[in-house]
């Protein structure tokens, strides 16, 4: 009876592991499926000009706000972290230099990234998953008008053009933002911090943050669309496939940092 | 009949300024009747437990895997930086376990708990407000703050803390294996805890803390707020995700900045 139990507990177990693993294949196919069919409708390309601009607009323009705010606080979070170091040694001129390259090459992309997923990308999935609860690409497809190409491709390329221009943008108030608390809170002049962030950073790393934004932005927005046409069950099904776009963001952008990174790009 | 009247740009933006006005005050008021709640009791028996399962066990995967992948790309640059400048990997391992102690790991466990679980809350919460569940909540004499809220925000104070350790230990080890890959650094020099005093210890629990009190109360208070029906459950979910995540930046950056003033050199 109880080797009966247990051996049904171990079932449950290899189940539910397999139940996980078989739904992260699908996701993650479902993703790349869509990706290919974006791919495929840009060749020759044809898309809604209307609907680009106006997901240019309400992706980028309404995101700086929030983008400007996140950047200051990292850029300002580098220098203090760096600044017990950077006291005890009395080494101003490397402030810049840890500051700068921690932000440019990887805290700016990577919470840049973030919390575009969780002000962009979530919002899109929650209007694709309004409007597939409420059959509207249903009604799209009955009218002849290919949903992939009027929504999908459209929010795709205003995603990855936008949080290249916002990670640009990000970069520069980060830089400001570790300049004023270097002074504030260490004294360190902006000259000095100006000096240490031409002296010891290039271009190539600033270019590296940008690659590494612009496949973030193909991974939000390929993860938000997938999960917002994939919606099933009314309000309750929006919830979820949010949350769940939101952590394949998430999991997409840490995982991709890595390779970047590691290719060196 | 109510004539549309013009708005210019200024009261626009007075108008917004005073509804992030208003929602703050109402947050610091959820914030404190939920401390209410805790205190007074009266959850529903083993709530607790369950929501410390689906907060903290369900997410160990995602924060594992995120954690990881970050500790492994922090460690490949910094000593892409050394071998630069210096070549010595001496100093990599012990200071990177010092700011994983007193920031790393409750910043940026508190950053993906922010993703994953303020989405989660505030889809349910968000989906009950809209199908009426509230009401019918408070209807029967049950505080929704005491039901709904309460047993979150204990299970996330006590995850959040769990988590950032574990995630913490496998950024370590990530970073560690890196290095010894990558860059040939002799573990025995990379796992070396020396620098780490208790005063490190202490900042990341405070961290910790604050983050697993900040994410429940706003994402709840999204949830609450939401309106209408999908769409009001997807605005919620989303605004739930970058209230929490700014509350995590806002809160690293007032306990760093603390920390700092209050330690100095020393820290």
């Amino acid at each position: 009876m109880s080797r009966g139990r247990i051996s049904g507990r171990v079932l449950e177990g290899i189940e539910s592991i397999g139940g996980a693993a078989l739904a992260i294949a699908r996701e993650a196919g479902g993703m790349v499926l869509l990706l290919g069919k974006v791919i495929r409708a840009l060749f020759p390309p044809s898309m809604d000009a209307r609907e680009l601009v106006r997901n240019l607009h309400k992706m980028g323009n309404r995101s700086v706000p929030i983008v400007v705010l996140t950047a200051f606080f990292a850029g300002a979070l580098m220098v203090l972290q760096s600044a017990p170091f950077v006291q005890r040694l009395g080494a101003t001129g490397l402030a810049g230099w840890a500051a700068g390259y921690a932000v440019l090459r990887e805290i700016g992309p990577i919470l840049i990234a973030l919390m575009f997923s969780g002000r962009v990308g979530a919002n899109n999935t929650a209007e694709l998953g309004t409007m597939t609860v409420t059959e509207q690409l249903d009604g799209l497809r009955a009218l002849s008008i290919d949903p992939i190409k009027y929504l999908v491709v459209p929010r795709v390329i205003a995603m990855m053009v936008m949080l290249v221009a916002l990670t640009a943008i990000g970069d520069l108030v980060a830089l400001l933002g570790a300049s004023l608390i270097a002074k504030i809170v260490l004294g360190i002049e902006y000259s000095t911090m100006y000096h240490s962030f031409a002296d010891n950073l290039s271009p190539h790393d600033f270019l590296q943050g940008i690659y590494k934004s612009l496949v973030f932005g193909g991974a939000i927005a390929v993860s938000s669309c997938y999960f917002g046409v994939s919606v099933k069950g009314g309000a309750v099904g929006v919830g979820r496939a949010v949350n769940a776009a939101v952590v394949a963001a998430a999991v997409s952008i840490m995982l991709l940092d890595f390779f970047l990174t590691y290719m060196n790009i | 009949m109510k004539l549309a009247r013009y708005t210019g740009p200024i009261e626009r933006l007075g108008e917004s300024v005073l509804a992030y006005v208003r929602a703050t005050v109402e947050l610091i008021g959820l914030f404190f009747s939920t401390m209410a709640g805790v205190v007074r009791g009266g959850r529903p028996r083993g709530e607790v437990v369950h929501q410390m399962y689906v907060i903290g066990n369900r997410s160990l995967i995602f924060v594992a895997v995120t954690l990881g992948f970050i500790g492994m790309v922090m460690i490949y640059q910094a000593c892409l930086q050394f071998t630069k400048v210096t070549g010595d990997f001496s100093q990599v391992g012990v200071q990177f376990i010092r700011l994983i102690v007193s920031d790393f790991a409750p910043t940026l466990c508190g950053m993906m708990l922010a993703t994953r679980v303020g989405a989660g809350i505030a889809a349910e919460i968000g989906s009950m407000k809209v199908t009426e569940q509230v009401d019918a909540l408070r209807m029967s004499g049950v505080l929704p703050v005491d039901y709904l809220i309460v047993p979150r925000f204990l299970a996330s104070v006590v995850m959040t803390v769990v988590l950032s350790v574990v995630g913490g230990a496998i950024m370590w080890i990530a970073g560690g294996l890196t290095a010894q890959y990558s860059f040939h650094v002799n573990p025995a020099l990379f796992y070396d805890m020396s620098l780490v005093r208790p005063i490190h210890l202490a900042m990341g629990l405070v961290k910790a803390l604050s983050y697993g009190m900040a994410i429940p109360v706003v994402s709840g208070f999204c949830g609450l707020r939401a309106k209408g029906s999908s769409e009001g459950v997807g605005w919620a979910t989303t605004s739930a995700v970058i209230g929490s995540s700014f509350a995590v930046i806002v809160l690293d950056f007032f306990w760093s900045m603390l920390g700092f003033l209050f330690f100095g050199a020393s820290l």
